[in-house]
């Protein structure tokens, strides 16, 4: 039972212990902690650990500490920091469920004697018919399947989510019936290896000195014309709209990233709209899709699900997917998740890159506000899972 | 499913003369040492009477004994009180040597107090061989160059090496400004430590790995060699160690350290056949397992071993699943093995270091039960 230390790890595993299954809590310690003492985190750190031992406590299970450092430095971290120094926008909770976490912990479980693992992801699986199908969360508000696509597909019977069948209430609900410590834990809203919104101090870290992705660069139009400076492109994500300075239109949103010149190109709200989208290093969790298959597709966490078609898939595996309304913000390096209309996950990729309406054809067609404008777009946020 | 404790290096339980003969100081003879009436007398009578006993038993004065709240804190304060005391004497801030293989109460003690000094020059960390040597040349080098505070283990807790600490110390007799501390910590009732005749300035002991209570511990201090005390304040342990007294402690501590030296031979030559039998039989079945430290002078409890193609937290997991307690490196280190000591001794090379560390409750029946309980957690691999 991998236990951050938060309420839902906590409940899914008072849950299987009530259903009668011998637990073992396994916390991952995912760096050292000692290089990072001021940072409080709801989860993952130092408190997380020391949570979820005092649940596992409760719950009369053992409980241990996997020091994954390495496997998430290499897997997770170092990704993370590449893919921004691509003028990307890592989902770093993604490749963690994909590598270090299930996979991972797994492996290190088998020598405990453990065959099965277990999260507090709001995600189902179904065991039926010698087929394992991943389901979104029952709650609409939690439903965290989009960080799940990466997670290998011969691992599916092997993992149960427990609390997928739950609201995030009725898990509070729980916690407080069995009086668990993390009963009234706020929601983790952090990358856990990253404090609050300081990724870039991360990255200078991390990154060779004066690398490109944190040197001041052009912000540029898409006709090419310069309208101001930035700090450096790592900052931006496509989608973003953000007051670059010098009195920069506060309508203008990050049409682009090119790394290769430093620019980061900005346009009107209009010119972000993209009728389909490339997709590559694809996880196929149930029967790989064929071009002219209809399905949905979920390209930001708690995003709205679009509909289109595969229209087509390269030999490098990559896919391309055309909307049936044209989408605003399609953020490369962030995750497209292919879902049934049964809400089952067919599997995902990272996005590689929009394929935008140029503005004269919008001009012309009828664009409903994207339903996907359920929020305003600041900083993308990355949610920990 | 078995109850079987290797781990006796992190801690053992309190036997039972310990307690015993603790109990009087907790509610009867409760005074505060410091009081003039017949209540502090007799608690000041109770512990003098502990430093009499722990002075005796490790071959020094009673007052070169200074109770402290364990290892830690007596590491603590013969390397940062050492150093400070040194630089106020000589006028300079002391070179500050160790070695690679020392505990971290004492390596983080040199790191922070050599980046004190005026000079704020690093710390000298003695590289140290799988076989035991030291690396002397340098130690000796940085004699000759003017004060120095070194502080080397006697006997390390991962592996039971044991540093030759005779011939170190001999390189520091007669010579002024410096100053020789060893944390003996894991030696004190596993060899001899006759501190008669040996010239080392300090000596750090503690009262949990020998069946005493935790947080009990003593820094003997030489007679004539002066430290800085870290605390401030009643002027206790002639003002070393300021701080009421923890009575029933001393006394506890005192009786453990007393018994583990009583008992120290036949101890060791029973627990040194169990320790050889599973370290023998473990090597026998698991291809490519091995003894960390095997060509080095070790203690007879211990035993590390190093499992290729493995990861620790499996098989320290594992076992304990099984009932069996035992030990990997320390949780916090990013090296392929987790244990900067391994690392150092055996840098570059993967796997698994695992340590059983035997006690004088182990028994045959034990070593049996590891083994078997050692042959599912292997089975389990593959």
């Amino acid at each position: 039972m991998a236990m951050s230390g938060g309420v839902d790890s906590s409940v899914a595993a008072a849950l299987l212990v009530e259903k009668g299954y011998e637990v073992v809590g396994a916390t991952m310690k995912t760096f050292c902690y000692e290089e990072t003492p001021e940072n409080p985190r709801t989860c993952c750190g130092l408190d997380g650990i020391l949570d979820a031992r005092r649940v596992a406590d409760r719950l009369g299970v053992p409980h241990y500490v996997f020091d994954v450092e390495e496997d998430f430095t290499r897997d997770v971290i170092d990704d993370f920091v590449e893919e921004y120094a691509l003028g990307r926008t890592p989902n770093p909770c993604v490749n963690c469920n994909g590598t270090t976490k299930f996979a991972g912990l797994l492996e290190r479980g088998e020598a405990l004697g453990c065959d099965t693992i277990a999260s507090g992801h709001y995600v189902r699986i179904v065991h039926e018919g010698g087929r394992s199908r991943l389901l979104r969360g029952l709650d609409p508000a939690k439903d965290q399947s989009y960080y799940m696509w990466g997670v290998p597909a011969e691992l599916l019977p092997r993992l149960l989510f427990p609390v997928g069948e739950l609201t995030k209430a009725e898990v509070r609900e729980r916690a407080r019936a069995l009086g668990l410590a993390t009963a009234e834990k706020p929601e983790s809203q952090d990358i856990c290896f990253v404090p609050a919104g300081s990724y870039r101090d991360l990255l200078a870290r991390r990154l060779p000195a004066r690398h490109p992705a944190l040197q001041p660069g052009p912000v540029v139009t898409r006709n090419g014309d310069l309208v101001g400076r930035h700090d450096g492109y790592s900052g931006f994500t496509v989608g973003q709209r953000r007051g670059l300075g010098g009195g920069m239109n506060e309508r203008m949103f990050v049409l682009e990233i090119r790394p290769e010149t430093r620019e980061v190109v900005v346009g009107a709200r209009d010119e972000l709209y993209a009728k389909g989208v490339e997709i590559n290093s694809l996880n196929w969790l149930g029967p790989e899709a064929d071009a002219g298959e209809r399905l949905r597709l979920q390209i930001r966490y708690r995003g709205a699900i679009t509909s289109g078609t595969v229209v087509g898939r390269d030999s490098t595996g990559s896919v391309s997917f055309e909307f049936d309304e044209p989408v605003r913000a399609v953020s490369p390096g962030q995750s497209a998740v292919f879902l049934t209309a049964a809400d089952e996950v067919r599997g995902g990729g990272r996005i590689e890159r929009a394929q935008r309406l140029m503005p004269d054809a919008l001009a012309n067609s009828s664009i409903a506000e994207s339903s996907s404008s359920d929020r305003s777009f600041g900083m993308v946020t990355l949610t920990s899972t | 499913m078995p109850s079987v404790y290797l781990d006796n290096a992190a801690t053992t339980p309190v036997r039972e003369e310990v307690r015993e003969a603790m109990l009087p100081y907790l509610y009867g003879t409760f005074g505060n040492p410091s009081s003039p009436h017949r209540w502090g007398r007799a608690a000041a009578k109770a512990l003098w009477e502990a430093r009499e006993r722990v002075a005796g038993a490790i071959g020094c004065l009673p007052v070169e004994v200074y109770f402290t709240s364990g290892g830690t804190e007596a590491d603590n304060l013969a390397v940062v009180g050492g150093c400070r005391q040194l630089h106020e004497s000589e006028g300079t801030p002391p070179t500050v040597a160790t070695t690679v293989v020392e505990h971290h109460a004492v390596l983080d003690a040199v790191r922070r107090t050599a980046g004190e000094g005026d000079a704020a020059a690093p710390a000298l960390e003695l590289g140290v061989t799988a076989d035991g040597e030291l690396e002397m040349d340098r130690l000796t080098e940085a004699l000759e160059g003017g004060p120095c505070m070194a502080s080397i283990m006697w006997v390390n807790n991962e592996t039971g090496m044991m540093l030759p600490l005779a011939e170190i110390a001999g390189r520091f007799a007669e010579r002024e400004g410096c100053m020789l501390h060893t944390d003996a910590v894991q030696a004190i009732g596993k060899t001899d430590l006759s501190l008669r005749n040996l010239a080392v300035d300090m000596v750090s002991i503690t009262g949990h790995k020998i069946y005493g209570p935790k947080g009990t511990g003593a820094l003997v201090v030489r007679r004539g060699t002066k430290v800085a005390p870290l605390l401030v304040g009643g002027g206790q342990e002639r003002g070393l160690r300021p701080g009421t007294e923890d009575v029933a402690g001393a006394v506890g501590f005192s009786f453990a350290v007393d018994l583990a030296e009583a008992e120290r031979e036949e101890r060791c030559a029973t627990v040194t056949a169990l320790r050889d039998r599973l370290e023998r039989e473990i090597v026998r079945r698991y291809p490519g397992v091995t003894v960390n430290a095997v060509a080095a002078a070790r203690v007879g409890s211990v035993t590390s071993l190093h499992f290729p193609d493995v990861n620790t937290q499996s098989i320290v997991f594992g076992l304990d699943m099984e009932g069996i307690a035992c030990s990997g490196g320390s949780a916090c280190s990013s090296g392929s093995s987790g244990s900067h000591v391994i690392d150092a001794l055996y840098p570059g090379r993967g796997g698994a270091s695992v340590r059983f560390s035997l006690g004088r409750d182990t028994t045959d029946d034990d070593i049996s039960l590891t083994l078997e309980a050692v042959e599912r957690v292997m089975a389990r691999r593959s």
